[in-house]
């Protein structure tokens, strides 16, 4: 697991909020602070005060307003208000409905998650109770990468050490509900991030998404109404509870209030960081260091492997929802990968195409051979071997992607090439148009045969 | 027939006008459904690119979605790990092997068309009994077989669809979608690891992001290729 990063000491805290105090530096190897089998250490570090507050007055009703009214959004990727996504569940006219913490984090480049559920399981869980408190739902399913043996271990902990202490379990607090948690490890394909496909892997399905709408929140696990949440924004919300909402709404943009836990990236190195939604780029990028002497940034890749490659000229964009849309990036993983002018963009672009091109699931035909013509015109490109409407295709393509795709992952996977078209012209046309690669790492450049000697 | 002027005309505007005042066939599909028969699915065909080559892509779906399950199919799954084999599978490998090709003393040199080995099924239906024969819980069964065999045997996959009814095409579809299940015993799936690690996987997305951000001194070796991953389509 990656280190935690030095941020200015000013930066307010919500998800980190206990691994240290406030006003000091937590940078470092990633350490729980107390341990998550020992209920009251938890307790002394103030995990579960906020669902006692749900379970005794808030209640359902209480505690949805009270999210809506923070602006919590879905930290996912997506950035769905979560108020709104609870308040659909909840008004389902059913008797069973779930509740689901996506912690499979399916970017292999990315941690932050699972270094929010290594620090701070408690939260996690928490989270997880309040909200299936909140939209009625007795069972809940926190889905973890089965690969992560430590933070399934820490989660196991933390849960049994509340349904010790009577937080979770039958009948909670003697409300009369029931929350019962079960950890679910699951893994084996990129796509188990998106919802509907984590929902198809929890259901013993082939991992491929669904139509939406219907959204979960109204069709999901079972066919019965489920809200599934990214488990940094599940952890945010005992914070809310705890702090009240307009605290939160100050924190961070004021679209997109709150702090999300990154995973930055650079040529001098790499760690998790929570910062406030809002940042500009160019901070955030240099909590990793930044690029090494006498090399200038080249590329910001914000979003993870679907990502958009984002040129220095847009790297005062702030690091939210809307503002990152605009300019062609995304929340994605949350992982922001600095290159420095050694990288080339279209090789760049090609690694991240192939790999989306692979994950794609086979559903729809957008996906399934859509997403490898792409992959193809972006090796070709590499190889010095691009054809003559390689730059037409790929424009018409990435915009029939876009338009047809049956889930956000088709749509995302044309991001790397758009962007390199739209910001690094001059070097994709190097490649389609010359057969040159100027930072001189793809190769080899054809050059026409020479004829036989005789 | 003496000839009258203008005749054809007119009896092709009759017919015209007769036309136009029947019932309208054509409907605005899809905003209103054709009225077929409730079991009608279409006609199965299967299409060629410009290159002849077959635009079937082994994706499972059609497979998957056939109610009767009469969608036979061969040939690399979309992942490029397993042969896919089922549909009738083994009827259809079987009556092949009779008809064709032993009569012609040919032998059937492709394994998608042998008949699966045969297994123990207790432990198979030890893990249905605890899993109390639910389809809800098929991931957790086929990771149960697989600890149990070592890998996902055809077989079993057979049993589990007959014992809990759910479709056997579901199920290897199931079963050939989750990278960490097998359906190769490990000695074959040593051959198998040789052919997942060529494909562009996590790995070398890892690697390929490693080498982008200098991984070290920065430059990629002279001489290596674009990547390994680059593969001829
Ligand atoms: C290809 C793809 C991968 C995704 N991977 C993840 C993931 O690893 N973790 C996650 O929380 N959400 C992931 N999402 C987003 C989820 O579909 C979903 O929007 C999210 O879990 C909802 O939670 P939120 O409302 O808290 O954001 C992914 C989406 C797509 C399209
Ligand atoms: S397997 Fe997929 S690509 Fe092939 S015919 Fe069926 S649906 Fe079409
Ligand atoms: S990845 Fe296959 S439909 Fe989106």
């Amino acid at each position: 697991m990656p280190d935690l990063l030095a941020t200015p000491n000013d930066w307010p805290r919500i998800l980190l909020a206990r691994a240290g105090k406030p006003g000091a530096s937590i940078a470092g190897p990633a350490r729980p602070p107390y341990d998550p089998g020992d209920l009251e250490a938890a307790t002394a570090a103030g995990a579960w005060a906020g669902f006692r507050r749900v379970v005794r007055d808030l209640g359902p009703t209480g505690t949805i307003a009270t999210i809506a009214a923070s602006g919590l959004r879905g930290r996912g990727g997506g950035g769905f208000p979560t108020g709104e996504k609870w308040r659909t569940a909840a008004q389902q006219p059913v008797d069973r409905r779930f509740v689901v913490a996506n912690g499979y984090e399916a970017d292999p480049a990315a941690a932050a998650d699972r270094t929010l559920m290594t620090i701070d399981p408690h939260a996690v869980v928490e989270g997880l109770a309040i909200a299936a408190f909140a939209v009625g739902a007795s069972e809940a399913v926190i889905a973890v990468r089965i690969e992560a043996t430590e933070v399934i271990a820490a989660l196991e902990a933390a849960v049994l050490a509340a349904e010790r202490g009577g937080l979770l379990g039958v009948d909670v607090l003697g409300s009369g509900h029931d929350v019962i948690v079960t950890i679910r490890p699951v893994g084996g394909a990129y796509m188990l991030g998106e919802e509907t496909v984590l929902l198809k892997a929890l259901e013993g399905k082939r991992g491929q998404p669904e139509q939406r709408p219907p959204y979960p929140a109204v069709r999901g696990l079972f066919g019965a109404p489920t809200v599934v949440n990214n488990v940094q924004t599940l952890a945010a919300v005992p914070w809310i509870v705890v702090n009240g909402a307009p605290a939160f709404a100050a924190i961070g943009s004021k679209a997109s209030p709150g702090t999300v836990l990154v995973h930055v990236r650079g040529p001098r190195g790499e760690g998790i960081a929570e910062i406030p939604l809002g940042t500009p780029l160019r901070a955030v990028a240099a909590l990793a260091g930044g690029v090494g002497d006498g090399r200038s940034r080249k590329a910001l890749l914000v979003g993870g492997p679907s990502g958009g490659l984002l040129p220095d000229s847009v790297a005062d964009t702030a690091y939210e929802f809307e503002a990152l849309e605009a300019v062609g990036g995304h929340l994605g993983s949350r992982s922001i990968v600095e290159v420095d002018d050694r990288a080339c963009i279209v090789d760049l672009g090609r690694l991240l195409t192939r790999f989306c091109a692979d994950e794609a699931c086979g559903k729809s035909i957008p996906c399934r051979i859509g997403t490898r013509r792409i992959a193809e015109i972006a090796e070709r490109a590499v190889a010095g071997t691009p054809r003559a409407n390689d730059d037409g295709l790929l424009a018409d393509l990435a915009h029939d992607v876009v338009e047809s795709g049956l889930c956000d992952h088709e749509r995302l996977a044309t991001l790397p090439m758009t962007t390199g078209m739209r910001y690094f012209r001059e070097e994709l046309d190097a490649h389609l148009l010359r057969g040159t690669c100027p930072a001189g790492v793809c190769h080899p450049i054809a050059l026409p045969t020479p004829p036989p000697a005789h | 027939m003496s000839f009258v002027p203008g005749l054809g005309i007119a009896r092709g505007m009759a017919l015209t006008l007769r036309r136009f005042f029947e019932p309208k066939a054509t409907i605005r599909y899809p905003e209103q459904p054709a009225d077929v028969g409730v079991r009608f699915r279409g006609r199965l065909q299967l299409l060629y690119d410009e290159w002849g080559t077959l635009k079937c892509e082994t994706c499972f779906q059609c497979a998957q979605a056939c109610p009767i399950e009469c969608i036979d199919m061969g040939g690399l799954d979309t992942k490029g790990r397993y042969h896919v084999h089922w549909g009738p599978p083994e009827t259809y490998g079987e009556r092949r092997e009779e008809s064709a090709l032993r009569r012609s003393g040919r032998t059937v040199p492709d394994r998608a068309y042998e008949h699966f080995e045969p297994i123990d099924v207790t432990a198979v239906d030890e893990i249905l009994e605890r899993h109390d024969h639910d389809p809800k819980q098929m991931l957790r069964i086929l990771e149960d077989v697989q600890a149990a065999y070592g890998y996902v045997p055809v077989a079993a996959l057979k049993r589990i669809s007959f014992a809990t009814g759910a479709w056997y095409a579901m199920l290897y579809g199931t079963a050939s979608y989750y990278r960490h299940l097998r359906l190769d015993p490990p000695a074959r799936a040593e051959t198998r690891r040789a052919f997942d690690e060529h494909r562009p996987s996590e790995g070398a997305y890892l690697s390929g992001l490693g080498a982008a951000l200098g991984g070290g001194d920065g430059a990629r070796p002279a001489g290596s290729a674009p990547s390994a991953d680059a593969r001829p389509s």
